[in-house]
C-alpha cells in the first residue's frame, strides 16, 4: 500500500443510550448507563431465586457465582464496541486498495485494458409508432370494454326506471281506482256499482303502457308512462242543466239544448289519467241521473204529463212556467262551436238543483246498498234500519210514514224547483213593493235556516220615524212548495196560492190597515181618545183589494175630532170636526138657545191631505193633531 | 206522541151504547172536529204458571194500539211495562209453558178517530167477547209531552163535549216518581187503558147490549 494522502474517515457511534429528556432548547439528556454493579444487580434480579434447589446452600452460592461468572464472560466478546466498525473499515480499506491496484495496473495498459460496454442502437421511428399504437390499442380496448359495460348498465337502469315509473304510476292508479288483471290486460271499473248503483253500464276502462318513448329526446311535460282507455260513450264531459223558463218553447225546439260550459280547471299535480277517469265517471253519473229521471217521467202519472225529448225532460210545475232538465254531453271535439242562437242568460242554470240531483242519486245508491247489508241483530226483519226500531220505540203512524219514502227523484226535484221558484217570486214581489211604495215602509227579514221544501220570511210594515209606536202589522210568511202561509200578529192564518197577485194584494191591504193602526197608536201617545175603530168598514166605495179601515179620534179637550178612512185603492181621506162655535156656515136656529151648545163639535171639514206638510202619513197626522190641540 | 187521557163515559139513561157513542160523535162534529179513520186498542191476558206458593198468579197483559201499529206492549198491573215490536206475540206463543193465555178475557176497544187542530179524540166501544160493555174516550193533545203543562187545557177541552163526565188527572201521572213534569210514554196510555178495561171487566154485563 502506497502511502497516499490520508483520508479522514468520520464516524459516529450509534446512540446506544436512551434519551431521558429533551429540553426546550434541544439539548438531550441521556439516561446514564448502568455501572457494573447495577448491571449485575439487574442480572441477579432475573434469576429465579424463589425456587427451592435440592442442593445445599453452598450449591446456591455456587450457582450464583456461576451466574456471575457467566455474566462476566458475556461481557468479553463485546469488550470493545468499536470492533465491528474497525472490521468494516478494514474491509473497506482492502477493497479500496484492490481498486487502487487495479487502476494503477490499468494505467500502464500493458497487462489490462478497458473496453467500453456496447450500447444498444436507437429504435427506428416506425417501430416506435407501431409499438405505441399497439399499446394504445390495448389501452383503448380496455377502456372501450369498460365504457360498454357502463352504458349497458345505464341502459338497464333506465329501462328499470321506466318500468318502475310505470309500476309506481300503476300503484297510484290502483290506490284510487279499482283494477283487475284479465289475461294480459289490466282492466278497471269506474262505475258506481259497488256504491249501490243499478245502472246497467259496464264502466270498464283499460290501462295501457306508454313506455316506448325515447328517453334521449326531451321528455314532454305531461308525459305519463300510463294511459287509460275509457269506453267511447263516456268520452268528453257532461253536466245536467236544470233551468226554469217563463215562456214555453215550441215543440220543434225541444231537444236542442247543447249549451256547454267551460271545462273545470285541472288540479295541479293530478295526472291525466285521473282527469280522464273522473270526467268519464261524471258522464256516467249524469247519464244515470237522466235515465232515472226519464224513466220516472214516463211512468209516473201526474196531472200535466212530463215530456221527454232526446236529452231533455220538460215539465210544468206552475201554469206558464216550464222546468227543463237536460243532459248536456260534449265529446270535446266541438269545443269551438257556439252555434246556439238562443244562448240564454248564463245564470239560468240552477246549480243548486243540479247539486241536489247528484246528492239524491247518491242517497238512492246508499239506500240500495244498505238494504242488502244484513241487519243487526240477526233476528230483526229485513228492511230499513230505523224501521226495526219502530216496534220498541212505539213509533206512531206519522213517524213510520216519514221513514218510508215513496217519492221518486223526479218528484223530489220538481218539488224543490217549485219551492225555489216560489221563494224567488215572493222575494221579487216584496222587493218591488218596497221600492214602489215609500209610505208605509215594508221590511223583509229572511230566515237563514230553511229546508229544500220550506223557507220563511218575516215582513214588517212600519212608518219611517215611528217604528216603535206603529208595529202592529207583522207577518210571518212560510213559503212552502205550492202555497204561502201567512201568520198575522193578531193570530190569523191565511193561505195564499202561488199567484203573485194574491200576495201583492194582500200586502197592499195590510199596508192600508197599517196606516189606520198607526193613527190609533199615535192617538194613545198624543193623548187623543179613540172614539171608533174598524178594520173593515162596510160604508163607502167598495175596494177591489181588501177592505177600507177607518178610525175616529177626539182631542183631549174634546173640541176637535179627526176621522180617517184609508183604503188600498181609494187612498186616505181625513176629516176634521170643529166645535160649533168655529163653524162659520152654521145656521142659527131657534132650538139651541143656550150658549153652551156651541162648544160641541159640529160639522166636518175635509183636509187636503196632499198639501199637508210632512214626510209620511203618520208625521202629517201628528202635525194635524198638534195643530188641533191648542196651547193652554 | 202527546199527553193522553183515557176515561170512561157512562151510558146515557135509557140509551144503548151505540146511541151514546153517536151522541158523542155529533157533539164532536159540531165542535168542528174532522173524522180521520178508525182505531182499536186490545188487551190479552196471560197467567204466569208454575207458581209454587199458591198465591194468585201474576197476570201479564199484552196490549196493542193502532196508533203504534208495529209495536206490542206488555205490562203487569201497576208494575213494569215493556214495549216491543210485533214479534212479541210470537214470542208469547213460544212461552206457552210459562204464560198461559186466558182466552176469554180479551178486551178491546174499537171506534172512530177525530182530529180537532192539535187534539186527537178517539171514541171507542169497549167490548169483551163481542158484547159491548162500555164506552172509552181518549183525548190526546199532540203538541205537548208534559202532562203538568197541558192538563188544564185538556180538561177544558174535554168539558166542552163530555160535560159532567170529565175525569180528574189520571193517577198514572201523579204516581210517577218524578212528578207531573216528566215526558209521557206510550206506557202511560196503555196503563190507563188497562185500568179502564179492568173496571169494565168487573162491571156487570149491561142489559140490552148485543153484538156491536
Amino acid at each position: 500500500m502506497s502511502g497516499g494522502p490520508a483520508v479522514r474517515v468520520s464516524m459516529e457511534s450509534q446512540c446506544e443510550r436512551q434519551v431521558q429528556e429533551v429540553s426546550l432548547d434541544g439539548l438531550e439528556t441521556y439516561v446514564p448507563p448502568l455501572s457494573m454493579s447495577q448491571n449485575l444487580a439487574k442480572l441477579a434480579h432475573r434469576e429465579p431465586w424463589s425456587q427451592p434447589e435440592p442442593e445445599e446452600d453452598e450449591g446456591v452460592w455456587g450457582v450464583f457465582y456461576c451466574g456471575a461468572a457467566a455474566c462476566a464472560l458475556k461481557f468479553q466478546p463485546s469488550l470493545w464496541p468499536w470492533d465491528s466498525v474497525r472490521n468494516n473499515l478494514r474491509s473497506a480499506l482492502t477493497e479500496m486498495c484492490v481498486l487502487h491496484d487495479v487502476l494503477s495496473v490499468l494505467k500502464d495498459k500493458k497487462y489490462m485494458a478497458l473496453d467500453p460496454v456496447s450500447q444498444d442502437p436507437s429504435t427506428p421511428q416506425v417501430f416506435q409508432l407501431i409499438s405505441k399504437k399497439k399499446s394504445l390499442a390495448t389501452a383503448a380496448q380496455l377502456l372501450l370494454k369498460g365504457a360498454e359495460k357502463l352504458t349497458k348498465s345505464l341502459a338497464e337502469n333506465q329501462e328499470q326506471r321506466r318500468q318502475r315509473d310505470f309500476n309506481s304510476e300503476l300503484l297510484r292508479l290502483r290506490s284510487q281506482w279499482k283494477l283487475r288483471k284479465v289475461g294480459h290486460k289490466i282492466l278497471g271499473d269506474l262505475s258506481y256499482r259497488s256504491a249501490g248503483s243499478l245502472f246497467p253500464h259496464h264502466g270498464t276502462f283499460e290501462v295501457i303502457k306508454n313506455t316506448d318513448i325515447d328517453l334521449d329526446k326531451k321528455v314532454p311535460d305531461n308525459y305519463c308512462p300510463l294511459n287509460v282507455q275509457i269506453p267511447s260513450d263516456l268520452e268528453g264531459s257532461a253536466y245536467i242543466k236544470v233551468s226554469i223558463q217563463k215562456q214555453s218553447a215550441d215543440i220543434g225546439d225541444l231537444g236542442t239544448v247543447s249549451l256547454f260550459r267551460r271545462q273545470p280547471k285541472a288540479k295541479p299535480g293530478s295526472q291525466m289519467w285521473h282527469l280522464k277517469l273522473e270526467a268519464a265517471q261524471n258522464v256516467l253519473l249524469c247519464k244515470e241521473i237522466f235515465a232515472q229521471l226519464s224513466r220516472e217521467a214516463v211512468q209516473i202519472k201526474s196531472q200535466i204529463p212530463h215530456i221527454v225529448v232526446k236529452n231533455q225532460i220538460i215539465s210544468q210545475p206552475f201554469p206558464g212556467l216550464q222546468l227543463s232538465i237536460s243532459l248536456c254531453h260534449s265529446t270535446g271535439e266541438k269545443k269551438i262551436q257556439r252555434a246556439s242562437p238562443d244562448k240564454s242568460k248564463p245564470d239560468d242554470h240552477l246549480y243548486v238543483l243540479e247539486h241536489n240531483l247528484h246528492q239524491l242519486i247518491r242517497e238512492f245508491h246508499k239506500q240500495t246498498l244498505s238494504s242488502v247489508v244484513m241487519p243487526h241483530p240477526a233476528s230483526s226483519p229485513f228492511g230499513h234500519k230505523r224501521l226495526r226500531l219502530a216496534g220498541p220505540m212505539a213509533y206512531d203512524k206519522a213517524e213510520i210514514s216519514s221513514l218510508q219514502q215513496s217519492e221518486g227523484l223526479l218528484e223530489k226535484i220538481i218539488k224543490q224547483a217549485k219551492h225555489i221558484f216560489l221563494r224567488s217570486r215572493t222575494a221579487r214581489t216584496i222587493d218591488s213593493l218596497a221600492s214602489r211604495i215609500e209610505d208605509p215602509q215594508i221590511q223583509a227579514h229572511w230566515s237563514n235556516i230553511n229546508s229544500v221544501y220550506e223557507s220563511s220570511v218575516k215582513v214588517l210594515i212600519t212608518s219611517q220615524g215611528y217604528e216603535q209606536i206603529c208595529k202592529s202589522i207583522q207577518l210571518q210568511l212560510n213559503i212552502g212548495v205550492e202555497q204561502i202561509r201567512v201568520v198575522h200578529r193578531d193570530g190569523r192564518v191565511i193561505t195564499l196560492s202561488h199567484q203573485e197577485q194574491e200576495l201583492q194584494d194582500f200586502l197592499l191591504s195590510q199596508m192600508s190597515q197599517h196606516q189606520v193602526h198607526a193613527v190609533q197608536q199615535l192617538a194613545k201617545v198624543m193623548g187623543w181618545h179613540v172614539l171608533s175603530f174598524s178594520n173593515h168598514v162596510g160604508l163607502g166605495p167598495i175596494e177591489s183589494i181588501g177592505n177600507a179601515s177607518a178610525i175616529t179620534v177626539a182631542s183631549p179637550s174634546g173640541e176637535h175630532a179627526i176621522s180617517v178612512r184609508n183604503g188600498p185603492e181609494s187612498g186616505c181621506k181625513v176629516l176634521v170636526q170643529f166645535p160649533r162655535s168655529q163653524a162659520k156656515e152654521l145656521l142659527k136656529s131657534d132650538v139651541l138657545q143656550e150658549g153652551r151648545w156651541t162648544h160641541l163639535r159640529g160639522p166636518y171639514r175635509e183636509v187636503h191631505w196632499g198639501r199637508m206638510e210632512g214626510r209620511n202619513f203618520v208625521y202629517k197626522m201628528e202635525l194635524l193633531m198638534a195643530a188641533l190641540t191648542p196651547c193652554p | 206522541m202527546g199527553v193522553t187521557c183515557v176515561c170512561q163515559v157512562p151510558v146515557a139513561e135509557g140509551k144503548s151504547v151505540q146511541q151514546t157513542v153517536d151522541m158523542l160523535h155529533k157533539k164532536l162534529e159540531q165542535l168542528g172536529a174532522i173524522k180521520q179513520g178508525n182505531f182499536w186498542v186490545d188487551c190479552e191476558t196471560y197467567h204466569a204458571t208454575g207458581n209454587a206458593t199458591g198465591q194468585p198468579s201474576k197476570l201479564l197483559y199484552v196490549m196493542h194500539n193502532s196508533e203504534t201499529p208495529l209495536s206490542s206492549m206488555a205490562l203487569f198491573e201497576g208494575g213494569p211495562g215493556l214495549t216491543a215490536d210485533a214479534n212479541f206475540d210470537v214470542l208469547m206463543v213460544k212461552l206457552k209453558s210459562h204464560f198461559q193465555n186466558a182466552k176469554g178475557h180479551k178486551v178491546e176497544s174499537r171506534g172512530t178517530r177525530y182530529r180537532y187542530c192539535d187534539f186527537l179524540v178517539k171514541i171507542g166501544t169497549v167490548a169483551m167477547s163481542s158484547s159491548a160493555r162500555g164506552i172509552s174516550v181518549e183525548v190526546e193533545y199532540c203538541a205537548c209531552v208534559i202532562p203538568g203543562d197541558c192538563w188544564n187545557l185538556i180538561k177544558e177541552f174535554m168539558q166542552s163535549f163530555l160535560g159532567s163526565s170529565t175525569p180528574e188527572l189520571p193517577a198514572v201521572f201523579t204516581n210517577k216518581a218524578e212528578g207531573l213534569y216528566t215526558p209521557v210514554d206510550c206506557m202511560d196510555t196503555m196503563s190507563q187503558y188497562l185500568e179502564l178495561f179492568g173496571k169494565v171487566r168487573k162491571q156487570q154485563v149491561l142489559p140490552g147490549s148485543g153484538v156491536r
